[in-house]
């Protein structure tokens, strides 16, 4: 027996703790201590005087105030209005964005045409939008939901240009070869290739939608996790501020993982990441 | 440059890796001995899998042995508990090509000596310079590895590692993205230096034809786990040129080498072997 | 018929005799490109004339119509007070280009830093890449309220905001950049005897470049985004604030001229950033060129 068949030769429970070991990190251990640190020194900041930390409401009380907001039907109603915002804006944003974005990479006269007023329309932050909106649509929440749709938009427009653009020419030249007519063509290998593209631009759009959502709020509405926020503003409540970011947050994250999940099951061929 | 008799001779003994990825333990190499002499060429040639890259990553100072030793001129260079460590004195010519994109031929190829501080700026760069006006690649100084062809890249990064008066130059499978008329070119360049610099080079492949043609002498290696099958004294004369590619000589040692390779080819296509690392 | 045979000239003393960009004009007439470019801008326009100036249909009566506007944008003596020849106009412009430069290059170093050491130092980015990733969902917006009720004054919480967008945008690039340096450059380096400094400005930097500037026109966008948010809730000066203003006291078409304004400023900033990143990577630009 070599020196190295001596090494391979190890029992089933070593084996299994090193699986085990490959995840207690060094950075899952960092991670722990930057975090709890962070903690620690928010919770005793007011006594200790630490400079940012100290203005903030220690953490114990912010824990206190969320058991009274999360039993309160404002905040989950809040969920539920700024949610259903997100998805029409959001989903208005797809339904006309890839067409057009489709249309535009494969159609060069509409791209030339196109391009420029994209190019001037799209600097206007949203927010700037806003007082239009409010003039133009009848309703606030139409005017809301239009906003969510601008900042969603540019992003899926361009990210499927952006992936129509550029399918691999040895794909369509492979198609070709293989006899697809122009239909083939658009729907099985182009449409298929630009998917994870369209499903970047789903996902970013989807985070620049909720920060829409709270610009949107602030200005023309009277509910959703956004107004809550702006209203904690005006009642100085600095741990109903945090809170209500803190849901955001939360809810931004879990949408964009909702999407990257859709995407994953949609092109189950391109890892996201 | 250094005169010693001894400067840059090779000795390698039971040299062997065990990686472990996932749990199972993988040998890519298994126990390789053997020597290399002072200003000899040396070619280790096998099919995918048979630890080659390892041995070199384990000499040049990326990668650490298991178990064995190796040796550079009677001292440690590389142990089992002994951190890997890179140096100047083992330089590497890289198979994906590591010219810096973003400085210009003369940056790339004056920065060791600069770097190590064993020159100035503007002597370093009047001896690369001369260096690259020397193998007949005069003029392209000021450009940026991009607008370089294949073949010149690969020139010019040869150039860079003999800049630094290296004592033994390690090439990794350098020729191989190469196309094969480019590769002809290529390769009596470095036979050319040779000549005119003899230093200990080792060199790994996996082209047989380019093992002889080359080297001094050839090692051959089995497929996973890595040890060396035999070594092969390739004995033809220098100066080298392509028509030793028909010389008789050539043609039998070529046979020699293919039917102890072969099965080792055949083994390493039917595991799915890739090289580590 | 006499055929006079003009001398035509090589390519290379054609080449030589015209400037490039001369050259890339010409071009450019010729294509269809700038043609189609004229017919969508004439669509836009024009169906933003007919429908509110001239036709006032449905809700596009409620608009500020495009030619009152433009009228407005270039009177010298504007009814509301702003055009291209007051300088109330440039003073609000200058509020807000002001906050928007120094807060983005102030999270530009930070985060270039920030990031270069994330990349570089695994207990660095153990100990900072959790808290980056808790905050950077929490929209940028959403800062907004915390920042005015903490930060004290006018123009901090502004550019803090500001700050703060680029900041998050700017790390998360270079980190991306520094990572995506192939490890064959730090082997190279090593080997030639590179220190660990060297190999910062020699390798990190300049290989991490790239996705940096890429990063950098995102942050410039979000920079122009998270700044009229900002004004329009506390500012008392500056495009976006001018924004609400003219919607509140009605004076539409002053809006629209200011919504103009921050598109183009929005336009030439990132344009600015891309033009840097091409001359510091002029490396790149010959390699694309060149496949």
């Amino acid at each position: 027996m070599t020196a190295v068949e001596a090494n391979i030769s190890r029992s089933m429970p070593t084996r299994v703790w090193r699986r085990i070991a490959r995840y207690l990190t060094l950075e899952l251990f960092l991670g722990i201590v930057s975090i709890g640190t962070i903690a620690v020194l928010w919770e005793f900041a007011n006594p200790l005087g630490i400079p940012v930390l100290s203005n903030l409401p220690p953490l114990s009380e912010i824990v206190r105030t969320s058991q009274q907001l999360l039993t309160s039907d404002l905040y989950w109603d809040g969920w539920l209005l700024s949610i259903r915002r997100i998805t029409s804006g959001f989903l208005l944003a797809q339904l006309i964005g890839v067409p057009i974005g489709l249309l535009m990479a494969l159609h060069r006269a509409s791209f030339e045409a196109a391009f420029p007023i994209v190019e001037i329309l799209r600097p206007i932050p949203p927010v700037a939008w806003i007082p239009i909106s409010i003039l133009f649509w009848p309703t606030r929440e139409l005017s809301v939901i239009f906003i969510v749709f601008l900042g969603a938009f540019w992003i899926v427009l361009l990210n499927t240009i952006g992936g129509a653009s550029n399918v691999d020419p040895n794909y369509r030249r492979a198609a070709l070869s293989l006899g697809s007519t122009p239909r083939d063509m658009f729907w099985r290998i182009i449409l298929p290739a630009t998917i994870p593209s369209i499903v970047t631009g789903m996902a970013v759009g989807m985070g620049i939608a909720w920060e829409m959502v709270v610009a949107a709020e602030m200005v023309a509405g009277r509910t959703g996790l956004g107004y809550l926020l702006w209203q904690s503003l005006e009642i100085n409540a600095i741990a109903q501020c945090i809170i209500c970011m803190i849901s955001i947050g939360i809810a931004g994250f879990l949408s964009s993982e909702i999407i990257r999940l859709f995407g994953s099951f949609v092109a189950p061929w391109q890892r996201m990441h | 440059m250094n005169g010693a008799v001894a400067a840059g001779a090779l000795s390698i003994r039971h040299a062997g890796k065990v990686y472990d990825p996932e749990g199972l333990n993988v040998v890519a190499l298994d126990g390789v001995s053997f020597d290399i002499r002072s200003a000899e060429f040396c070619v280790v040639v096998g099919p995918s899998g048979c630890g080659k890259t390892t041995l070199l990553n384990s000499i040049a100072g990326f990668d650490q042995l298991t178990f064995g030793e190796i040796y550079l001129d009677g001292a440690v260079l590389a142990r089992p508990n002994k951190p890997p460590l890179p140096g100047a004195d083992r330089i590497v010519v890289f198979q994906q090509g590591a010219l810096f994109p973003w400085k210009t031929v003369l940056w790339n190829v004056s920065c060791g000596p600069i770097q190590q501080g064993k020159a100035n700026r503007a002597a370093a760069e009047r001896q690369a310079r001369n260096l690259l006006s020397r193998v007949g690649l005069k003029g392209i100084e000021n450009q940026y590895p991009g607008s370089l062809s294949g073949g010149t890249k690969r020139r010019v990064e040869i150039v860079r590692a003999l800049m630094n008066e290296p004592k033994i130059l390690l090439l990794d499978e350098p020729f191989r993205a190469l196309d094969a008329l480019t590769k002809s070119v290529v390769q009596e360049f470095l036979l050319e230096l040779y000549d005119e610099i003899p230093k200990t080079i080792f060199f790994i492949t996996h082209d047989i034809e380019e093992a002889i043609f080359l080297g001094d002498r050839v090692v051959v290696m089995t497929t996973r786990p890595g040890r060396v099958l035999r070594t092969i004294d390739v004995g033809i004369d220098r100066p080298r040129d392509y028509r030793v590619l028909t010389s008789e000589r050539f043609l039998k040692l070529e046979r020699e080498v293919r039917e102890s390779i072969h099965d080792e080819a055949r083994k390493a296509f039917e595991a799915g072997e890739r090289e580590l690392a | 018929m006499a055929q006079v045979i003009a001398p035509v000239p090589t390519a290379e003393i054609a080449l030589r005799s015209t400037a490039p960009w001369i050259i890339r004009a010409r071009r450019l007439l010729r294509s269809s490109r700038p043609y189609y470019a004229a017919l969508g801008l004439c669509m836009f326009f024009g169906a933003w004339f007919l429908l509110v100036d001239v036709f006032k249909v449905w809700r596009f009566r409620e608009l500020p119509g495009l030619v009152p506007s433009v009228k407005e944008w270039l009177s010298p003596d504007p009814v509301y007070g702003v055009s291209i020849f007051t300088a109330e106009y440039y003073s609000h412009i200058w509020a807000s280009v002001y906050r928007v430069y120094s807060a983005f290059i102030s999270a530009t170093i930070l985060g270039i830093a920030i990031g270069v050491l994330m990349g570089w130092s695994r207990v660095f980015r153990g100990l900072t890449f959790p808290i980056l990733e808790m905050l950077r969902p929490i929209p940028i917006l959403a800062w907004i309220p915390l920042a005015i009720l903490l930060v004290p004054g006018r123009e901090a919480p502004i550019i803090g905001l500001t700050f703060l967008a680029a900041f998050f945008v700017t790390i998360l690039n270079t980190l991306l950049g520094v990572r995506s340096i192939d490890e064959v450059y730090f082997r190279a380096a090593r080997s030639l005897g590179f220190s660990n400094t060297a190999i910062l400005f020699h390798v990190i930097v300049p290989g991490a470049l790239p996705y940096i500037f890429i990063g950098l026109q995102i942050a410039m966008g979000a920079c122009w985004f998270s700044l009229v948010a900002a004004e329009i809730v506390s500012g008392q000066a500056g495009l976006g604030y001018k924004v609400w203003e003219t919607y509140y006291y009605v004076q539409y078409e002053t809006m629209v001229i200011i919504m103009a304004t921050l598109g183009l400023l929005g336009y030439l900033s990132s344009a600015l950033v891309r033009f840097v990143g091409k001359r510091l990577m002029r490396w790149r630009v010959r390699l694309l060129a060149g496949v």
